[in-house]
């Protein structure tokens, strides 16, 4: 598959049909990758594709609004739902971007991996199951058993053309019912109010508001972000509990309607916030109230710029 | 406004609706609890879920938005956009434990003075009853 | 050299308690620098702490002065200092490396009072790093030694049952007190050695030879601007300055800031001098590489590979300082 992708970049760059090209290369620590720009066709060969390729590439099209020419990347199944948000917030032209789909079948999970095999160098995928390199013995896992949390619940877009597909480009799908999804949101809504709060709390305390979950988000684009904002100054730079939690409820209002559970948030922060279980309540609610998933079709009205009369007969 | 233990409740109030209420209620003397602080708006559409979050993540003990019965905006639809905004801010402020109560949207016309003094009652004892929203000054962490 | 049995540093560590406040790692989410009311929440086992020991004498967000209006005049009300001295139990020779940077950095024409008092009154136990090192881990690359007891008043080192207990101050010696009987003469054991690797000879003129490269510009395309390598940074030192409250009381904070964010050098004309990412990633590492040598005669990087580790989009600081080495015309 890295080959075909290579080959596919290589034309594309010397047709001089995209500028440049947003792919995925090894990193420099083992089950690592680094988001790449290749430019020129010998570059090419830096390409390459893992179950370590998390990054949803979409969030580097911003990059693309200064200028004028096309620029080509390569998006996981989950990764096109923000193509399509992008494009449905006319933030790109379609026609600007050569998208090119992997049929991802799972990204692992670092953490999981570094607990049950300490030292792990590669893991592949093999199908049904993962196959983890300790040295020179290779162990064959279960997938669920070092699978991203949101891998579980593999969302495509319902219709999206990609320009070139690496293989069939179907939602990965485990025995684990769509129910599940949201069992987490279910559970803290079964806690009292009391223990909500103090539990929020305790994971806003640990914040340092870095913003690399907004900073990964694909979602986030505005010039200037309302935190950056001198007038009105919404917050300060102070970090205490309650600060904290103005900033991430304020960014979770902000993915109403656009959050598409990539799980990035959550992968970057430092001090380990369990940022989808605040996301996903906001998609849940979302999908509950008005019938609206992000990322699925480009048609789709986005829920806060329409109402329906009906809507006052909706209680929660 | 000092700082102490009286629920302070921010209430916005629609220019055309149920501002005129609370004027209504004002201009009639009705008896009313001195907690609330009103800030009119044009429309309750105006009101950004940012200045909510804000000001409960502040340590404000309420906030409310009035806005007139649906189907009678002055903008003829502002208030549905309001309502569909206060659908998930109510679920989502719940989920991260600020009580239920300290968020609220009511429809008040501008005839209605005596709802108005009503619900700012209702509200207040509602309010009062959960306590204070942990309001600290920021000095103090 | 003395050693202590490794049951009895606990006991060593609760009496100490009794007279000091007592900052160690925890497990709060990740492992984190903190005071601790019992030593049951220590850990032992771990490579080093997200955020760095930094934030213990520099504080992420630190009330200098409350202040209030009463009647027609305004009251300061200084934050108060330190309630009782402290220890440091845990840290690792490359944090305690960076606060000795920290210390010249906050003692320049004017003292910093508030970073000086925490230090003034902090005794610092260092813990030896284990061995292999983490992955992100390089300070050997810089000439720090991880089994150096440079900037601690006492280093312990792992025997798997004792401690190796080197003192190297009068203050580490005093502390010792507490338990002297649990501290016997080491048995002439050899203290681990940890290799050296190259120093960075010459990396200032190297950098300094690539202000035009296109290889900042290559850098800040994958950057997100987000604020963890300089935050999770020990050496980095950068803060903000800010008011917060009204016109009836309030308190003037000093919180942390990046040199990375988008608008820290943005003024009030509108004007910013560094208006891209490339200009702000080429900064940093001239900070670390170029600036702090140039002024201080130590690198600005101490290896702690923090940065490399949770950087979201994985950029490698090794990297960039091997790219530096490569390109460089000097």
């Amino acid at each position: 598959m890295e080959q075909e992708l290579r080959e596919i970049v290589r034309k594309l760059l010397q047709e001089g049909a995209i500028e440049h090209f947003i792919g995925y290369a090894e990193g420099v620590e083992p089950l690592h990758t680094t988001p790449c720009f290749i430019e020129r066709e010998e570059e090419v060969g830096a390409l390459v594709w893992s179950p370590f390729c998390p990054y949803n590439l979409a969030r580097y099209l911003h990059q693309m609004k200064n200028g004028a020419g096309k620029v080509g990347l390569v998006v996981k199944g989950c990764d096109a739902r923000a193509i399509v948000e992008l494009v449905k917030g006319n933030q790109i032209q379609r026609e600007r971007v050569v998208v090119v789909g992997v049929p991802c079948q799972g990204q692992v999970d670092l953490a999981k991996v570094e607990e049950a095999f300490q030292g792990a160098e590669a893991v592949e995928d093999a199908g049904d199951t993962f196959l983890v390199t300790v040295g020179e013995e290779g162990h064959s896992v279960e997938k669920e058993r070092l699978l991203r949390e949101k891998c579980f619940f593999c969302k495509h877009p319902i219709s999206f053309e990609y320009d070139f597909v690496l293989g069939e480009m179907s939602p990965f799908l485990l025995d684990r019912r769509s129910e599940l999804e949201f069992a987490m949101i279910e559970e803290m809504e079964s806690l009292p109010v009391e223990e909500r709060r103090a539990f929020w709390r305790a994971q806003f305390e640990r914040c340092s508001r870095c913003y690399a979950c907004r900073d990964i988000c694909y979602a986030c684009y505005c010039q200037e972000c309302i935190f950056e904002s001198r007038a009105p100054r919404w917050l300060e730079k102070t970090t205490t509990s309650l600060d904290n939690q103005t900033y991430h409820l304020i960014r979770a209002w902000h993915m109403v309607g656009r959050c598409i559970d990539c799980g990035e948030c959550e992968r970057v922060c430092p001090m380990e916030i369990p940022l989808r279980q605040l996301y996903k309540k906001v998609e849940r609610e979302v999908e509950q109230l008005f019938d609206y998933e992000a990322g699925m079709r480009v048609e789709d009205l986005p829920p806060l710029v329409t109402f329906q009369v009906d809507d006052l007969g909706l209680v929660i | 406004m000092a700082l102490d233990d009286k629920p302070t409740i921010l209430i916005f109030a629609c220019n055309w609706c149920s501002y005129a209420g609370a004027d209504l209620a004002g201009v009639s003397r009705l008896e009313m609890p001195p907690n609330c602080r009103v800030v009119r708006v044009m429309c309750s559409a105006r009101v950004r879920p940012e200045f909510v979050i804000a000001a409960l993540s502040r340590g404000l003990d309420g906030v409310v938005i009035l806005g007139c019965h649906p189907g009678d905006c002055h903008y003829s639809e502002g208030n549905y956009y309001t309502w569909r905004r206060a659908l998930l801010l109510k679920g989502f402020l719940e989920y991260v434990g600020i009580e239920p109560g300290r968020f609220q949207l009511r429809w008040i016309s501008a005839s209605e003075g005596a709802r108005f003094a009503q619900t700012i009652t209702e509200i207040t004892d509602t309010i009062k009853a959960l306590g204070p929203n942990g309001r600290r000054r920021p000095q103090e962490g | 050299m003395k050693a202590i049995k490794k049951p009895h540093l606990v006991e060593w560590l609760n009496r100490v308690a009794q007279a000091y406040d007592l900052l160690g790692p925890v497990l709060d989410g990740v492992v984190q620098f903190k005071r601790v009311k019992s030593t049951n929440q220590l850990v032992f086992d771990y490579p080093n702490s997200v955020v760095p020991p930094k934030n213990l004498f520099l504080p992420q967000t630190e009330c200098l002065f409350a202040f209030r209006r009463e009647g027609g005049s305004i009251i300061l009300e200084p934050a108060g200092g330190l309630e009782r001295e402290r220890v440091l139990f845990g840290i690792r020779p490359c944090d305690a490396k960076s606060l000795l940077l920290l210390d010249k950095l906050f003692n320049r024409d004017l003292v910093d009072t508030y970073y000086q008092e925490k230090r003034r009154g902090t005794t610092l136990v260092g813990l030896a790093c284990p061995s292999p090192p983490q992955r992100t881990c390089f300070c050997t690359s810089l000439g720090i030694d991880p089994l150096s007891p440079e900037g601690v008043d006492i280093l312990l080192a792992d025997l798997s049952d004792r401690y190796l207990v080197e003192v190297t101050t009068e203050r580490g010696e005093a502390l010792l007190g507490f338990s002297r009987e649990l501290f016997l003469p080491s048995a002439g054991e050899e203290k681990p050695r940890r290799e050296k690797e190259k120093s960075l000879e010459g990396i200032e003129e190297k950098i300094d030879s690539l202000w035009e490269d296109d290889y900042w510009r290559e850098l800040s395309r994958r950057c997100l601007g987000c604020g963890v390598c300089t935050y999770l940074c020990p050496t980095c030192r950068c803060f903000d300055l800010t008011d917060v409250g009204s016109t009836l009381g309030g308190g003037r904070f000093r919180c942390w800031d990046s040199c990375i964010f988008a608008d820290f050098t943005h003024m009030a004309s509108g004007v910013n001098p560094r208006p891209t990412g490339k200009e702000r990633v080429r900064q940093r590492y001239f900070d670390k590489f170029r600036y702090i040598p140039e002024e201080y005669g130590v690198l600005g990087c101490v290896g702690c590979g923090r940065c490399s580790r949770y950087c979201p989009v994985a950029i490698d600081t090794r990297t960039v300082i091997n790219e530096i080495i490569a390109r460089s015309t000097k």
